[in-house]
């Protein structure tokens, strides 16, 4: 007892707080956790880095944890009732409760284009939204959002100082990695939105695709223009998702089982098929 | 011989389910979906823990039993005798990754050779222990990084070369020894069903190349294959009859092997003699390869 | 007949339909006598011929898997390297003999089979020939219980009944076939059996904790398998062995008892009956099942005698004898529990004549009316 009351008079800002970070594979959901851990190590926090455990695959669903606080309140388990949720990628929304457990009042950071105002979840929650894909493409290039996500959640919970996350990002990376990533953690901090959400009475129904569907594991999906389609089937001989299907003697795309891999696009003899990125509203 | 043939030829049912889990772009997953549509459903089928294991077989709707990583030569032979011994004729084939069949794997494969089992096996070599994170197998080839052998001051990848396995079992004097690519289906498909009819060990060997491990854009799965193929790094042959070899693809003239090692993140760091290495080897084992073309093996 | 000839007749008379196996001493004769049963047309079965004890274990898995009765047999440290395979197929009714080879000889003691005591496979003890043919048949009838579908395996001391000749009665064939009927395997392809059928039929349990608790509630409940089956084979054949899992020998009226497994519960039996003779209360429990172990019989002994000498062929290094242990943590939430005193004999093959066990019986005799030394005592080996 003695010792909590110590304890009381210096306390740091931080007791625990707790995250959970939602993403796919290839997103670096883990990799985000592990700089936003680190970030808060530097200010003099402990922290843990947990990546849920299982295998991954890249594009699959994937969740990772941080807890930072005193040592003395780290438990070893993953994060059941979060503080705060982090959402790499704004489709995951509509296959995975990205909500469960968090505290009444939590905040949602979320990779969005959408402002705040126009995010529905049923409960308010403060909710920061950046568009993260966009900041990653025109800063690295590709669309691993980890490092523009905690831009955002510097922004819209003030937990961590961005100073710190530029830091942290250093010691994971380096050379032309970490000067990019830096500045998508920069140019992601600079154009997050913080607000609350629209509260509504429940959730649009968005049909759920079967639980073995694969249509949230795609950045960008295929689209067959059937002018080109001479329907000479290596699309569908290649595709390893077997999600191409010949119907009057044209590629057709099952967008159920497709994860995006651009083999039929790269593979087609007459450029029929081409990647277009994949946009929330449309897959909605 | 094998005879090339379309997979839009091949009679049946697509056996592999939709929804598979293997990463994007895997060619494990164009290899499962073709052997077993060639195949059928009078089919069991056998894994070890890799890739196969883990994220293909929820997907594929046969009769399946997996065992220990360095079970997998007893584990095909005793189903295989075990349907005999219970008056059953279904085909036994062993979907096996590199490690299950070239370290770990090798003793009890080579005794099942030997023993002349009626099995296929088919070896899905992705070259490195990739569902584990990607660590250097005995497939690994010389120079390529991986999470065991990363390149760094010290190190410039993987210090030895790729093992031979399919001479290895054609050297066991098996009904059929055969490589193959997931970018040539059609010889894969002959090959395939070439095997299929064949009493004994058969063995066929496919490069299916892993753009998560190799480093490459999962789009490319394909066209790396197939560059590795021209290039000459992974020849297509067939050994039939104890030691009758063929070659079964034969461009004019290989490609550049700079051309299919470029596209691999693995291989991102070699400097010109290392290429020049690869290179002088992909020459002279093609060289070798067409001396023997149409010939039998001194095994 | 010596003992792994025994154990081969077993086999034969299963109508085994696919042995594999690799050589290894003192287990090695028993698979060259069933090689000779094949190939003289004796027997028909499949014989695949491994490489190794750990090809061994999964071929025979691979058979059992396809649908037929099954058999392999090794000793110690083919044993070891069968760990893998037998951790991971315990769905499979695989029967296996084990010619107990010691880890630091090759006399036998049993820590090779306790070692793996965590498989989930059932294990059995022999104490002669003849309780090894019927054992091994016992084994089938236990593991293709449609209840279980569980792996057996069933040990012989090494040497000391491998290679001992003692008369043994062959039961006939046609009995043996009416008792032991051809095995039904529903988890068997099938190509007439839709696959989402098939994997329904699947015994194979993986996952959470919650397999390890069905698991551990399924391999429990062989205890009563074990007991029909042997009072099912007395009916037929008029042997049996205790209640199959624990047998009391002279133990009527008894004070203390002292129990022991294998080859010692034959000598033990001798040295219990010349002490009764001379009025010395002690009894002898034969140990036969250690997998599952037999909590609810020896809890029964715990309530009639006053004390418990335990002897181990065995040890876990660093933990003690393992039935020793087993004994104690079974009996300790009695109230009223006897004393239970520990004995290490006969490791690595050593000797264990009957002074040693008379030793072993006055020291428990003594510890119900005095105060002796509670500390586990290795007796013989100087």
């Amino acid at each position: 007892m003695q010792t909590l009351l110590t304890t009381v008079s210096t306390l740091p800002e931080i007791i625990l707080i707790e995250i959970r970070f939602h993403g796919r594979g290839g997103q670096g959901a883990v990799t985000a956790s592990r700089v936003l851990a680190i970030a808060a190590f530097l200010e003099g926090h402990h922290s843990q880095s947990i990546p849920m455990y299982g295998t991954e695959r890249r594009g699959a669903p994937v969740t990772a944890f941080v807890r930072i606080g005193e040592k003395s309140r780290m438990i070893r388990s993953l994060v059941h009732e979060p503080d705060y949720v982090v959402v790499l990628d704004p489709l995951l929304r509509n296959t995975v409760n990205i909500t469960e457990g968090l505290k009444p009042g939590g905040t949602i950071i979320i990779n969005s284009a959408s402002p705040p105002e126009e995010i529905e979840f049923t409960s308010e929650y403060k909710v920061a939204t950046v568009d993260a894909t966009k900041v990653a493409l025109e800063t690295i290039g590709r669309p691993i959002t980890n490092t523009a996500i905690l831009g955002a959640f510097a922004k819209g919970t003030g937990e961590v100082k961005l100073e710190s996350l530029i830091e942290a990002v250093k010691t994971e990376m380096s050379g032309r990695m970490a000067d990019t990533n830096i500045k998508a953690v920069e140019k992601a901090y600079n154009s997050t939105i913080v607000g609350k959400n629209r509260v509504v009475k429940e959730l649009k129904k968005v049909a759920l695709p079967p639980a073995n569907s694969r249509a949230d594991w795609r950045t960008f999906r295929p689209i067959v223009d059937p002018a080109k389609c001479t329907g000479c089937q290596i699309c569908w001989t290649f595709c390893p998702e077997h999600s191409i299907n010949m119907m009057e003697r044209k590629s057709t795309i099952d967008y159920i089982y497709c994860k995006g891999c651009g083999v039929c696009a790269e593979e087609c003899p007459t450029k029929a098929i081409t990647m277009v990125m994949e946009s929330e509203k449309k897959e909605g | 011989m094998s005879k090339p043939t379309p997979f839009q030829r091949v009679e049946g049912e697509e056996i592999m389910a939709l929804g598979n889990s293997s990463c994007q772009g895997c060619g494990h997953a164009t290899l499962a979906r073709i052997t077993f549509k060639v195949l059928g459903k009078n089919t069991v089928y056998t894994s070890v823990p890799g890739c196969i294991w883990i994220a293909l077989q929820g997907s594929i709707p046969l009769y399946w039993r997996g065992t220990v990583f360095e079970g997998g030569g007893a584990l095909i032979s005793g189903i295989a005798n075990g349907l005999e011994a219970v008056g059953k004729e279904m085909i036994v084939v062993g979907f096996y990754g590199d490690g299950g069949t070239a370290d770990i794997g090798l003793q009890a494969m080579s005794a099942a050779a030997e023993r002349n089992e009626n099995v296929l096996w088919i070896c899905a070599d992705n070259e490195a222990y990739m569902n584990t994170g990607g660590q250097r197998s005995g497939l690994t080839p010389i120079y390529a990084s991986t999470t065991t052998t990363p390149v760094a001051s010290e190190s410039r990848g993987k210090k030895s070369n790729k093992k031979n396995v399919p001479f290895i079992m054609a050297a066991h004097n098996i009904p059929y020894v055969a490589t193959a690519s997931i970018a040539y289906p059609n010889d894969l498909i002959g090959k395939l069903q070439y095997a299929k009819e064949l009493k004994g060990f058969k063995y066929i060997h496919v490069q299916s190349p892993c753009p998560t491990g190799w480093g490459f854009d999962p789009a490319r799965t394909i066209k790396v294959a197939r560059l590795m193929v021209e290039s000459g790094i992974w020849p297509l042959y067939e050994v039939t009859g104890g030691n009758n070899f063929k070659l079964t693809y034969k461009p004019r003239e290989l490609k550049p092997v700079k051309e299919a090692l470029i596209l691999q993140g693995r291989f991102r760091h070699l400097d010109d003699s290392e290429y020049e290495y690869i290179q002088g080897q992909a020459v002279e084992r093609w060289r070798q390869l067409l001396n023997v073309d149409g010939k039998k093996l001194p095994l | 007949m010596v003992g792994n000839k025994a154990v081969a007749y077993g086999a034969k008379l299963a109508r085994v339909q696919v042995i594999s196996a690799y050589p290894i001493t003192p287990q090695t004769t028993i698979v060259q006598y069933l090689a000779e049963f094949i190939a003289n047309g004796e027997m028909k079965a499949h014989f695949i011929e491994v490489e190794s004890e750990l090809s061994a274990m999964v071929a025979v898995q691979g058979a059992s898997f396809a649908g037929a009765r099954v058999f392999t047999a090794t000793s110690g440290p083919g044993l070891f390297f069968m760990h893998h395979p037998m951790m991971e197929g315990a769905d499979l009714p695989v029967v296996m003999g084990v010619v107990h080879r010691s880890n630091k000889s090759m006399q036998p003691d049993h820590t090779d089979l306790m070692a793996q005591r965590d498989n989930g496979w059932i294990q059995l003890y022999c104490e002669n020939n003849q309780e090894a043919l019927d054992t091994a048949l016992m084994s089938y009838k236990i593991a293709e219980d449609p209840r279980l579908s569980t792996p057996t395996v069933f040990g012989i001391d090494g040497y000391i009944l491998s290679y001992t000749a003692e008369p043994v009665e062959v039961p006939d064939q046609e009995m043996v076939d009416e008792w032991l009927p051809p095995l039904k395997a529903p988890w068997a392809p099938d190509i007439h059996l839709p696959v989402q059928e098939w994997k329904k039929r699947q015994g194979r349990m993986y996952g959470s904790q919650k397999a390890w608790l069905e698991h551990d509630t399924k391999f429990r409940s062989s205890l009563g398998v074990i007991r029909e089956v042997n009072a099912g084979f007395e009916k037929t054949f008029g042997r049996s062995y205790g209640n199959g899992l624990i047998e009391e020998h002279n133990c009527e009226g008894a004070d203390a008892v002292i129990t022991a497994m294998g080859t010692i519960a034959s000598t033990a039996r001798v040295v219990v009956d010349d002490l009764r003779s001379e009025g010395k209360n002690v009894g002898l429990i034969k140990l036969k099942c250690y997998r599952p172990f037999p909590v609810d019989e020896i809890r029964g002994l715990a309530k009639k005698y006053h004390a418990i000498g335990v002897i181990d062929r065995n040890i876990s290094l660093g933990g003690g004898g393992n039935v020793l242990n087993e004994t104690r943590s079974a009996i300790y939430d009695i109230a009223e529990r006897p004393k239970v005193l520990g004995f290490h004999t006969g490791m690595s093959g050593d000797e264990v004549t009957p002074q040693m066990i008379r030793r072993i019986a006055e020291k428990t005799l003594k510890s119900v009316s005095e105060p002796v030394p509670t500390a586990v005592e290795w007796v013989g080996g100087a």
